[in-house]
């Protein structure tokens, strides 16, 4: 498990560099992040091979579209350079509502899971709750 | 680290540092919603995770969901590219399905389609991996070297300034995966199943990308078919979150699905 979390990690350099010229704090927030994303593999969740990373600050939180199936279970991940002292993931319906799940604080990284009732459309904010300008990357896993 | 967070991940028992955090969110603004990013990486689901959720509904006769072998020898890159996509899928469902032979004979053919489109290098490698996880019986890597392999076929298209061909691999992959469930839901139809179907921000984000191809691509004949097939498409799975679609819906779903996919495999004259 610990060389597929190197191939993961490895093959994200490529991939991010090719997007975009990835900067060394991308890099390592998507370590951090891949550190308790990889942690759920072991029960049964599947980690998806792609990741949204970028900039965020104090203020100036980021959001990502998703799709979810009912049914399935999920964990969405970010992970930060060590500027931003504590981060927050947070899921929303296609309504913009907060859905309840389990979240996980740890300074520079934040989890939070659950299973949606219905499929469709949701939303993934990601901020900087303390802390100055950092920059984050996003993972999430399903079973 | 694993090992250290493995009672953390076990019991997904976490330490709440911020137990309100729900409750103190407040909801998004429409203006924050229209603003959300979508990204091909994380936006659209692998076909494994539509495949997963069906596992959700009983037991599944995957075997009987793989389709005859697809030709591999097309002359228009957008149909390879298509077809690259919907192979990816058969993948997930032959991994779903446990057949190890199927497994490699799927990665052949990627790799065959991949070389003609130019990135099969990159691929060789992957399809090493992905006979010998088959051959050892590892499914759970086999689903994770799949989608890493996707992902390095649609980033090294884009590299190769093909990007556009990168949203075909995806409009391919996501029909086969929509033929796949639909057929089983309408087989043995319950609403929850049925609201399974419910995917419109994908198509939406698929058409927008479909319309925003050039002319040139746009005007080859499997392109052509899709961009059809995917508006029709679109009235059938953008249905309200409160209501299930008919037993017939999904049956139309399904044939919508089937046929593009079928359309899609016929050489161009």
């Amino acid at each position: 498990m610990k060389r597929l979390l190197l191939t993961l990690v490895f093959a994200s350099f490529t991939a991010v560099s090719a997007l975009h010229a990835a900067t060394d704090g991308e890099v390592a927030a998507r370590r951090t992040a891949l550190d308790v994303a990889g942690a759920f593999a072991n029960d049964g969740f599947k980690l998806r091979d792609g990741f949204w990373a970028g900039q965020f600050a104090p203020g100036k939180s980021k959001i990502l579209q998703v799709n979810l199936y009912a049914g399935n279970q999920y964990y969405f991940t970010v992970g930060s350079t060590a500027a931003a002292k504590k981060v927050l993931v947070t899921v929303y319906d296609e309504t913009g509502k907060p859905v309840s799940g389990e979240p996980y604080l740890d300074t520079s990284v934040a989890a939070t899971g659950f299973s949606p009732e219905n499929s469709g459309i949701f939303y993934v904010k990601v901020e900087v709750v303390d802390g100055a300008a950092a920059e984050y990357c996003l993972v999430y896993s399903y079973k | 680290m694993i090992w250290k967070l493995r009672p953390l991940a076990g019991s997904l028992a976490f330490v709440c540092l911020c137990a309100s955090a729900v409750a103190e969110a407040t909801p998004l603004t429409p203006e924050e919603m229209a603003g959300a990013a979508r990204t091909d990486g994380l936006s659209i689901p692998m076909p494994g995770e539509f495949l997963a959720s069906l596992n959700k509904l009983g037991k599944i006769d995957w075997g009987s969901k793989m389709r005859l072998p697809i030709g591999t020898n097309y002359t228009s890159r957008p149909q390879m590219a298509l077809n690259l996509g919907g192979l990816i899928a058969d993948g997930y469902i032959a991994i779903e399905a446990q057949d190890q032979q199927q497994v490699k004979n799927i990665g052949r053919d990627v790799l065959t389609l991949a070389g003609a489109l130019g990135v099969s290098k990159e691929v060789k490698e992957r399809a090493g991996s992905i006979t010998s996880f088959a051959e050892k019986g590892q499914w759970d890597q086999l689903k994770e070297e799949l989608e890493a392999t996707q992902n390095e076929v649609k980033q090294t298209m884009a590299e190769a300034k093909d990007q556009d061909l990168v949203a075909l691999v995806t409009v391919g992959g996501w029909l086969r995966g929509i033929e796949v469930v639909s057929g089983q839901v309408a087989a043995h139809y319950t609403e929850t199943g049925g609201k399974l179907m419910r995917q419109p921000g994908i198509v939406d984000f698929l058409n927008q990308h479909l319309d925003k191809l050039p002319d040139k691509i746009k005007e080859d004949g499997s392109v052509k078919i899709v961009r059809k097939k995917m508006g029709d498409i679109q009235h059938l799975i953008a249905f309200p979150i409160d209501k299930a679609p008919t037993v017939d819906e999904v049956k139309e779903l399904n044939k919508l699905a089937a046929d593009t996919l079928k359309d899609i495999t016929k050489k161009q004259k």
